[in-house]
């Protein structure tokens, strides 16, 4: 009954408002996924060792996703240590973006005043310059007798010799750090920017110290932005390959990004590196999860 | 072998452009897109068994009726473009402007980082390269998928200015399908400013790589088989494609072994970080050596420069290879241009801008450092024809003895 007493056509309103994000997600999300299925579960040409997908999946072969599987642990788990490497370089080069991207954030909402705009604009900056650029220049900088040992050794006066580049874990996560932090800022930006100064006010008002309002209001307040801004930096940062490639090069800071990139060029093997990304993918999922439920109690606490 | 006449039509017919602009009208419902894919699936190249040429075992590769040569006697058509498919500066560009002016054929270069990356590409059917850079490994799975055309020897008298072992070589007698373009060893490279000793002058100068006092100094070379047979020729053990359960065991124990002990960076990139001091000494093609004079900081002397391969010609030697491709559209041009590059004088203006040596009679490996080649210092980067009996080939390796291979080289570039 209520049904028909609904004008004509909105039956149709809301999957048709719905589409745009329906379409959006079947063409960036479901449909490469279906992709690297097909592949990972497919056939290995046996001429050309070429990936050859299989659509059908009732004909999917588990052989390649099973063989990952059983190298992540046990005697044979030599994949076991990248992961767990990824996990390590990620959690703090996350944590280090973090320490970085929120006070300046802070500052720029709260204390920039007429010069936000500014402030905002050279922040963006870095994303004007590619990131392979920018790791280049990471490189001149690193480099035996680059400004950074030249620094260290006071011009000559100390003899400083340390190889930045070759494999050092410290670098890589400088790496993922620098490259990535600007992708922290501007999320932490805009959600502390939306704060009211009101609430800082009350709870001034009501006798807190700056350290209490910022613990009790302000914190509490920006956690949400926090996770998101997290998440945009760690689920880049853990397919990344190439800052490891530039400013490392040794297997021994190898990331599940080197593995994919190893697996995908060697013949025979592309269908790991599609198992390696649906281990990223089943790894990241869980984190999406815990955002949109905070998200969720976010909206339920405004309301 | 031949593919199912089916699919190969639905590939001539519909461009993936096509396709994806159907399915979009069509709606992404699962059958639909499942018929989709398909189409613009992979072709599965499925033959006998794979024949693998060797030294040992020449092989003549069969020219199939449906994939025939050119006719004699054509012109290459003016004003046609040329395709060719090389790894980067791998030619040199004054050669490409030569020919393109004299035989009013315009020249388009793509690049590919590596072989097997190249061969998907090429495999995959979009591209229409006419030229190809191959190593000699790839030829019998490519004539298997009828990925080259058979050459027209009328077109080619050129090939006589050739070291005579390359005129009938055992990886494609009768040259059906390829001529040689360049030929390297793989040796030791090292600066003398940052290494003190004499590498040379060790009793197994392939120690170094396990030499503590070098960690964090050296590079070896990203290719899996290159690097892998490093740890068998400091083992002695000539057969770079052992399927020997004790030699694969010992190749995996040394090899992670090195990744504890000097942590190299695995790299192609050498030719650019040993003159530019980043690393002391590294794995090193004999080409990427001579080349590497050009790398040097302005004012370094390439005095500082060495290179090592072993005197008794017992170390890995390759060559590369120019095929025509046969999903090309140029093929009298390619042609054409395959006899150019095998001229002396163009093969010799190619060298000095490319740094890997052609097999020419012309240039005597003995008088590279007189005909200003290579410095002094780098004199041992030459390739002697002997090698060519005398050295380790890296052949390809059947599937299961492929697929050991590869899960030791994953297990060291997964850092162990």
């Amino acid at each position: 009954m209520a049904d028909r007493s609904t004008p004509r056509g909105s039956r149709w309103i809301w999957p048709a408002l719905a589409m745009p994000g329906i379409i959006w997600v079947t063409l960036l999300f479901v449909l490469p996924l279906y992709v690297v299925m097909a592949i990972l579960f497919g056939q290995i040409d046996p001429i050309l060792r070429r990936p050859v997908p299989v659509w059908n999946p009732v004909k999917w072969n588990i052989i390649q996703f099973k063989y990952v599987l059983e190298h992540i642990v046990g005697s044979q788990g030599y994949f076991g240590p990248a992961l767990l490497r990824t996990a390590v370089y990620v959690a703090v080069a996350s944590a280090l973006c973090l320490l970085i991207a929120y006070p300046v954030a802070y500052y720029t909402a709260r204390f920039a005043g007429r010069r936000k705009g500014l402030l905002l604009a050279l922040l963006i900056a870095p994303f004007w310059i590619s990131y392979m650029m920018r790791m280049l220049a990471w490189i001149n900088l690193l480099q035996n007798d680059g400004l950074l040992n030249r620094t260290l050794s006071l011009g000559g006066l100390l003899d400083v010799h340390v190889n930045w580049l070759s494999g050092h874990a410290g670098t890589v996560i400088l790496g993922l750090t620098y490259g990535y932090v600007p992708y922290m800022i501007l999320p932490l930006f805009a959600g502390l920017d939306r704060i009211p100064v009101s609430t800082l006010e009350a709870a001034r008002d009501l006798g807190a110290n700056r350290f209490e309002a910022f613990r009790r209001v302000t914190w509490p307040l920006s956690r949400q932005a926090v996770i998101t801004s997290m998440l945009l930096t760690c689920l880049p940062m853990l397919g990344d390959y190439f800052t490891n490639d530039l400013l490392s090069g040794s297997p021994q800071t190898s990331m599940i990004g080197n593995l994919i990139n190893t697996s995908v060029l060697t013949p025979g093997q592309t269908g790991q590196a599609g198992a390696f990304v649906m281990i990223v993918l089943i790894v990241s999922i869980v984190p999406m999860l815990l955002y949109v439920r905070a998200n969720r109690e976010g909206e339920a606490m405004r309301s | 072998m031949t593919p199912p006449p089916a699919r190969r039509r639905s590939r001539a017919q519909l461009s993936r452009r096509s396709l994806l602009a159907r399915g979009l009208v069509l709606g992404a419902s699962a059958p639909t897109l499942s018929a989709l894919l398909s189409a613009c699936g992979t072709q599965l190249y499925t033959s006998g068994n794979l024949v693998i040429a060797s030294p040992s075992h020449p092989v003549r590769w069969p020219v199939h009726q449906d994939n025939p040569a050119i006719e004699s006697g054509l012109k290459p058509q003016a004003g046609s473009t040329l395709r060719l498919y090389s790894y980067s500066d791998y030619i040199n560009p004054q050669v490409v402007k030569n020919f393109e002016k004299t035989y009013d054929v315009n020249i388009e270069i793509s690049t590919f980082n590596d072989t097997d990356e190249a061969l998907a590409k090429i495999a995959s059917g979009d591209l229409s390269y006419d030229i190809y850079n191959p190593s000699y490994d790839q030829i019998g799975k490519m004539v298997a998928a009828k990925l080259l055309r058979p050459l027209n020897h009328d077109y080619i008298p050129n090939i006589d200015n050739l070291w005579p072992n390359f005129t009938d070589p055992w990886y494609d007698q009768g040259w059906e399908y390829s001529v040689p373009y360049t030929v390297y060893t793989t040796g030791i490279g090292w600066r003398t400013d940052q290494v003190s000793e004499d590498i040379a002058q060790r009793d197994n100068p392939y120690d170094v790589f396990w030499d503590p006092q070098y960690a964090g100094k050296l590079e070896v070379i990203d290719d899996w088989h290159t690097a892998m047979d490093m740890v068998l020729l400091r083992n002695h053990i000539y057969d770079a494609n052992t399927a020997k359960s004790a030699d694969l065991d010992l190749l995996r124990a040394q090899l992670m072994d090195l990744l504890q002990v000097t942590r190299p960076k695995v790299t192609i990139t050498m030719y650019n970080d040993l003159p530019s001091g980043q690393i002391g000494l590294c794995q090193m093609w004999s080409g990427d050596v001579i080349n590497s004079i050009y790398y040097l900081p302005k004012g370094q002397s390439p005095d500082i420069l060495r290179y090592w391969f072993p005197a008794d010609g017992r170390g890995m030697v390759d060559n590369d290879l120019i095929v025509c491709l046969s999903g090309g559209s140029n093929p009298v041009a390619a042609h054409t241009f395959i006899n150019y590059m095998l001229d002396a004088d163009v093969a010799a203006l190619n060298f000095s801008y490319v740094g890997y040596q052609p097999p020419q009679k012309s240039i005597n490996p003995k008088t590279l450092v007189a005909q200003g080649y290579a410095p002094p210092n780098l004199a041992t980067a030459a390739v002697l024809p002997r090698y060519f009996d005398e050295g380790v080939h890296l052949l390809e390796l059947p599937p299961t003895v492929d697929g050991q291979w590869h899960e030791i080289w994953q297990e060291f570039k997964a850092g162990g």
